[in-house]
């Protein structure tokens, strides 16, 4: 009750479309009842009017039964395409605001999450939402007011009518929804489940083809998919027998109904209280009437659903990021000089601290390396310098201001990274480059391509900055990939610089002709540098050597070079 | 292939139970007749025949199972119905994804996974109205109007007529509009598609646009993706509506100028016809009868209609279905080449061209040759060409001219599976399945025994990682291997490659990930897993380079150089040039 609640809630900035899709919906149901209703009469008292000879006046009739039908028509068009706009509107609306809710997130929350998983909130649980609104609400509150007016028209000629049809309208309209409802909860999870589990699968057996073709995994990956996929059938399946239940159930309702107004009403019609053709008009009025309730098994029984996508988007929703905002003013800090004092961190769940009481100067234009073994803590100290996570204890300063102090965006505005797998987007190395800079002219783009000598093998490709480089990135070499970030890096032009093993992974010429463009990005910046390569540790004005979590090492790359840690860290010891 | 086509192919798979849910639905419809006969005479016989309740008692109790079997029939079709379609759905998403699966990486590096997953799920969903709704609803918009008109034809030629004139109507006017509505729902799933793929994409790149603050405009460019898909679909959906409306409107004329001109009838007004039009005499209970009729005349009508839209929408997502089926498969050969069962394995590229596009050739006529358990490095500048061999290695892509040899046998005429099952290859980033650690290292060796997968690990150092997880080998990961590091994710990989038996190994940059000292591990792992097996290593590190037994120099798609490291550093080569480098790095 309390996800509809807040479903409602957000829903509301939409209220004056849901009202307008409940009116129109009420005319043309109306219209529609009227329809059968008037024609009952119409002809019954007609051929009694022709058998006795008498007068009657068939123009207002006849009208009435015109008029209807063509209320009826234009009704359902323009029912149908302001519920589904005002639907559209909402999704559209609701996807941003999920997103909005999303990115702080990243990345420190996410990581439990497959971005296929998060792909199926995004797009089908959102769009699943749509089923309260076209589905549930609307229909519901038509067939509530309509309910009450069939049953105040049909009291206008027998009570006990009226009674029967309320009772029939409510079977259909209350029980057989709560049934449908409570029958469609366990297969509707389910079926939500099993659907994102699909996707997930898909996914992975997309992306991961190539390990799955070479170690003969592929057969199995598709005999998975085919598994989710007899799993979502079975699932549809018991679906789909609720709701041809209720359906059956629905018209079986109608039928009675019409029967019972006949037991009841033909003995009126012998005793001269109900007119014979009024005994027509209400048979088919008791058949029209149902079309009220007949949606509301289904939509009801799709509800779980529904309300499974919703808690699944609310889930996410509801998540504390990593790092809280600050609410006070800005600070200004005096330059872009880093100080950390006693750094302490770990990772939920994990059983000892990524960084176990680190200290570090890098004032305003030094540069300071950092090297240790894989788990070392170095990418924890750049997550936290980034204000991805909040430290445990320990303070962290910049320019003299804490860290915390600073609003992530005003933060992340003063640094730029260059990693080892920078995420290139599925577009043109253009777009890419101008994410850094969305105002960056042509020459600008083009001198840092330059910097980063990217530029001649942007040249050479055909269609230039315009090439499409493909799924993150997969167009592009390893070494491409980085130097387009390093002109992504020297477009933003930050002046903190951190770097987390820029070269690594890479051929010695092409780590050569890199490390130049580096170089040439390091000027007049403060600079971290996570690396094991000795070509860049030689420019650094200090070295520190980590080792689960605490500075073990530190001093410059020569001195360092006689320490106990350090050479064995960079393969040095078994030299060459 | 075309998409229609694609749809006609799979209805064989569902005839049984589409069949059975024509006769169901027919069977309801014939009930309906009975019913308003029935209804009729009672009301007739109340209103004219001055009949009493216990005079018509007997037709009321006949109603009541007509009732319930008419119920029961509408649940059994609507069962039968979706029955059809789960088979073809089931059927139809596990030959695209094998699909997929033939075609392979070379193919699906111009393709967006998000778009090829939305293509296995909603896709193959999106058919479903086609078998469930439109081709039930098809037959019986022949067969139930029909069974109406020959049983209103006799006995009211005028209600007929006009049912007759007005019917036709709707499916032509159904199709007028239907046209114009199918390219804009084509377009309309292209949208969709897309919009799958930008979410993906965004999602992955969360953390980064959050680094340059571009966060917030993406949120911007969400809101008008939405916007645009929002649009779209509304165009599409004013035209399906109109259709509908037309429809609707047809249908519901019918049925007021037949009420009308019952009810004229039954007055003895004159009718708006000409006069050669004699119109027949009609009786009170014929009348009700036709008009109870005429409603159930345009409901399927109707109703098919609105199946329309399904069936476009079925069109549309079978569209990008064909073109997933339609993606080239290279031909596996008739009568494969069967090689020796075991032994390391010997290479030999003759003269072997690629290119990827047109004027921009990967391999050049690359020519060298692995002898059986020869170690060998492949180094060269980046974009020389190194992925590309292994790639085509691999059986990814297919070489544009020469061949390549394996055992002496074209890779051509392999049977591909049964070539893969000979090797182990370790790729840049690999990536790990959901599942768990185990699972993830088992991938080639589904059956090996715990104690198999243990040993695999502490071959590749990995054991050690694992141990110290509160799960160990049950521990679950996701895609990137959430929580691990690249060079612990490296390191499962190297696993994986030691528990399958491969003959010929294949590593991309292998170490790439490591810091040196856990380099030098793996580097040791590595010599046990070269012993008595061919491999083959994309190297960029010297010490990688100098414990093969020959390096082969790629550069601008030849072979450049090749030969031991001693002899090649004796010439003043393009090797020569390299390794300097790597030296004066290295003090």
């Amino acid at each position: 009750m309390n996800d509809l609640l807040r479903l409602w809630k957000l829903f509301r900035p939409y209220r004056g479309w849901m009202l307008a899709g409940f009116a129109i919906s009420l005319a043309t149901l109306i219209a529609n009842v009227a329809l059968m209703a008037v024609s009952g009469w119409f002809i019954t008292a007609m051929a009694m009017a022709g058998a006795a000879g008498v007068a009657m006046n068939y123009f207002t009739p006849a009208a009435m039964i015109r008029g209807s039908a063509i209320a009826r028509t234009a009704g359902r068009y323009f029912e149908r395409l302001i519920t589904h706009e005002a639907t559209l509107r909402q999704l559209a609306g609701l996807r941003v605001w999920f997103y909005r809710k999303l990115e702080p997130l990243a990345p420190a929350r996410l990581q439990q999450y497959h971005s296929a998983d998060l792909l199926s909130r995004i797009r089908a649980d959102v769009d699943a939402l749509d089923n309260l609104y076209v589905r549930v609400l609307v229909p519901s509150l038509v067939a509530i007011v309509a309910g009450v007016g069939f049953f105040l028209f049909t009291a206008l000629f027998d009570l006990r009518l009226a009674l029967v049809l309320l009772a029939m309208l409510l079977v259909a309209g209350l029980l057989l929804p709560w049934l449908s409802r409570w029958l469609g909860a366990a297969p509707g999870r389910r079926l939500v489940e099993a659907e994102a589990q699909l996707r997930q699968v898909a996914i992975d057996g997309t992306q991961g083809l190539s390990e799955l073709l070479v170690y003969g995994a592929a057969e199995a990956q598709a005999e998975r998919i085919d598994a989710l996929s007899r799993d979502l059938i079975r699932e549809q399946d018991r679906m789909s027998r609720i709701a041809g239940f209720a359906q059956g159930a629905v018209g079986l309702c109608a039928n009675l109904t019409l029967w019972a107004f006949l037991w009841i009403g033909i003995p009126l019609v012998e005793s001269g209280v109900l007119p014979p053709p009024q005994l027509a008009m209400l048979a088919l009025f008791a058949l029209a009437a149902f079309e009220s309730v007949a949606p509301l098994p289904l939509a009801f029984q799709q509800l779980e659903a529904t309300l499974t996508a919703a808690r699944r988007l609310f889930a996410i929703v509801d998540t504390e990021p990593a790092v809280a905002e600050p609410t006070g003013p800005a600070p200004q800090p005096q330059d872009n000089g880093i100080a950390i004092r006693g750094l302490r961190f770990g990772y939920p769940g994990a059983d000892r601290p990524a960084l176990d009481g680190l200290d570090l100067d890098l004032p305003e234009g030094r540069r300071v390396a950092i090297v240790g073994a894989t788990g070392s803590g170095k990418s924890t100290l750049l997550n936290l310098l980034l204000r991805f996570w909040a430290p445990d204890a320990g303070e962290m300063r910049l320019g003299g201001e804490p860290l915390e102090a600073f609003p992530g965006e005003q933060l992340r505005d003063r640094i730029a990274l260059v990693s080892q797998h920078p995420h290139l987007f599925d577009a043109s190395i253009r777009e890419n480059l101008l994410i850094a800079a969305p105002d960056a002219s042509v020459g600008l783009i083009e001198q840092a391509c330059a910097t980063a000598q990217i530029d001649r093998f942007i040249a050479d490709l055909p269609e230039g900055y315009d090439t499409w480089v493909g799924e993150t990135g997969v167009r592009v070499s390893g070494g491409q990939a980085r130097r387009i970030a390093i002109a992504r890096a020297l477009l933003k032009d930050a002046p903190i610089l951190l770097l987390d093993e820029p070269t690594e992974g890479l051929d010695a010429p092409t780590e050569r002709a890199l490390m130049d463009a580096i170089r040439r990005l390091m000027q007049g910046r403060t600079v971290l540098l996570i690396t094991h390569r000795p070509v860049a540790l030689a420019e650094m004005d200090e070295i520190l050597v980590l080792d689960q979590g605490r500075v073990i090492e530190r001093g410059s790359h020569e001195e360092l070079l006689r320490a106990q840690h350090y050479p064995r860290l960079l393969g040095l010891d078994n030299a060459l | 292939m075309s998409a229609r086509s694609l749809l006609n192919d799979q209805k064989a798979v569902g005839a049984r139970w589409l069949k059975l849910s024509v006769v169901l639905g027919l069977l309801n419809g014939l009930l309906l007749i009975a019913q308003a006969w029935l209804l009729a005479r009672i009301i007739d016989a109340v209103v004219f025949k001055d009949a009493g309740l216990a005079d018509v008692a007997v037709w009321l109790w006949l109603l009541l199972p007509l009732f319930l079997v008419r119920a029961g029939l509408a649940r059994g079709s609507e069962q039968t119905a979706f029955r059809a379609a789960a088979e073809i759905k089931r059927q139809l998403r596990g030959r695209v994804y094998r699909h997929i699966q033939k075609a392979g990486p070379g193919w699906m590096s111009g393709q967006r996974s998000g778009a090829l997953s939305e293509d296995l799920t909603k896709g193959v969903e999106g058919i479903e109205a086609y078998y469930a709704r439109f081709l039930p609803a098809m037959t019986l918009t022949a067969l139930i109007p029909l069974a109406i008109l020959l049983v209103v034809l006799p006995i009211d030629w005028l209600s007929g007529l006009v049912m007759l004139v007005t019917a036709p109507l709707i499916p032509l006017f159904m199709i007028l509009i239907g046209t114009g509505v199918e390219r804009l729902n084509q377009q309309q799933w292209k949208t969709l598609a897309r919009m799958g793929a930008h979410f993906l994409d965004v999602i992955q790149g969360l953390t980064t646009l959050k680094l340059f603050n571009a966060s917030r405009r993406e949120a911007e460019v969400i809101a008008r993706i939405s916007d645009d898909y929002r649009r779209s679909t509304m165009e599409v959906l004013r035209v399906a509506f109109l259709s509908s409306a037309v429809l609707e409107f047809f249908a519901t004329i019918g049925i007021a100028i037949i009420a009308v001109f019952i009810g004229f009838r039954l007055y003895d007004v004159g009718l708006p016809i000409p006069d050669f039009m004699a119109p027949p005499e009609i009786s009170f209970f014929t009348g009700f009868f036709v008009l109870l009729l005429a409603p159930e005349f345009y409901l399927p009508l109707r109703s098919l209609g609105t199946h329309y839209h399904g069936r476009m929408e079925a069109v549309a997502a079978a569209e990008r279905l064909v073109a997933v089926l339609d993606a080239p498969v290279a031909p596996s050969p008739d009568e494969p080449v069967v090689l020796k069962p075991e032994g390391p394995i010997g290479v030999r590229f003759d003269d072997v061209r690629f290119s990827y596009e047109a004027g921009r050739s990967a391999l050049a006529g690359a020519s060298f040759d692995i002898a059986p358990g020869e170690r060998v490095a492949l180094v060269g500048p980046s974009g020389a060409g190194k992925t590309t061999v292994a790639s085509l290695l691999l059986g990814f892509l297919r070489p544009d001219g020469g061949s390549i040899l394996v055992d002496g046998a074209d890779l051509a005429r392999l049977d591909i599976d049964a070539w893969r099952r000979n090797l182990a290859w370790l790729p840049q980033s690999p990536r790990l399945f959901q599942g768990t650690l185990g699972d993830n290292i088992r991938l080639g060796a589904p059956n090996a025994p715990l104690d198999a997968v243990r040993r695999a690990a502490e071959q590749a150092h990995a054991a050690e990682f694992i141990d110290r997880l509160p799960l160990g080998y049950d521990t679950p990961v996701g895609e990137r291997g959430v929580g691990l590091s690249g060079g612990q994710i490296q390191r499962i990989a190297l696993a994986r490659a030691f528990l399958r038996d491969a003959r010929l190994v294949l590593l991309d940059e292998a170490t790439a990930n490591l810091d040196p000292a856990s380099e030098a591990l793996v580097q040791q792992a590595l010599d046990r897993l070269a012993d008595g097996r061919t491999m083959l290593v994309i190297a960029h590190r010297l010490a990688t380079v100098r414990s093969a037994d020959r390096i082969l120099v790629l550069d601008g798609g030849h072979i450049v150089e090749q030969g031991d490291h001693a002899t090649l550093m004796q010439q003043d080569g393009p090797y020569r040039r390299m390794a300097r480098l790597l030296e004066v790095s290295a003090p």
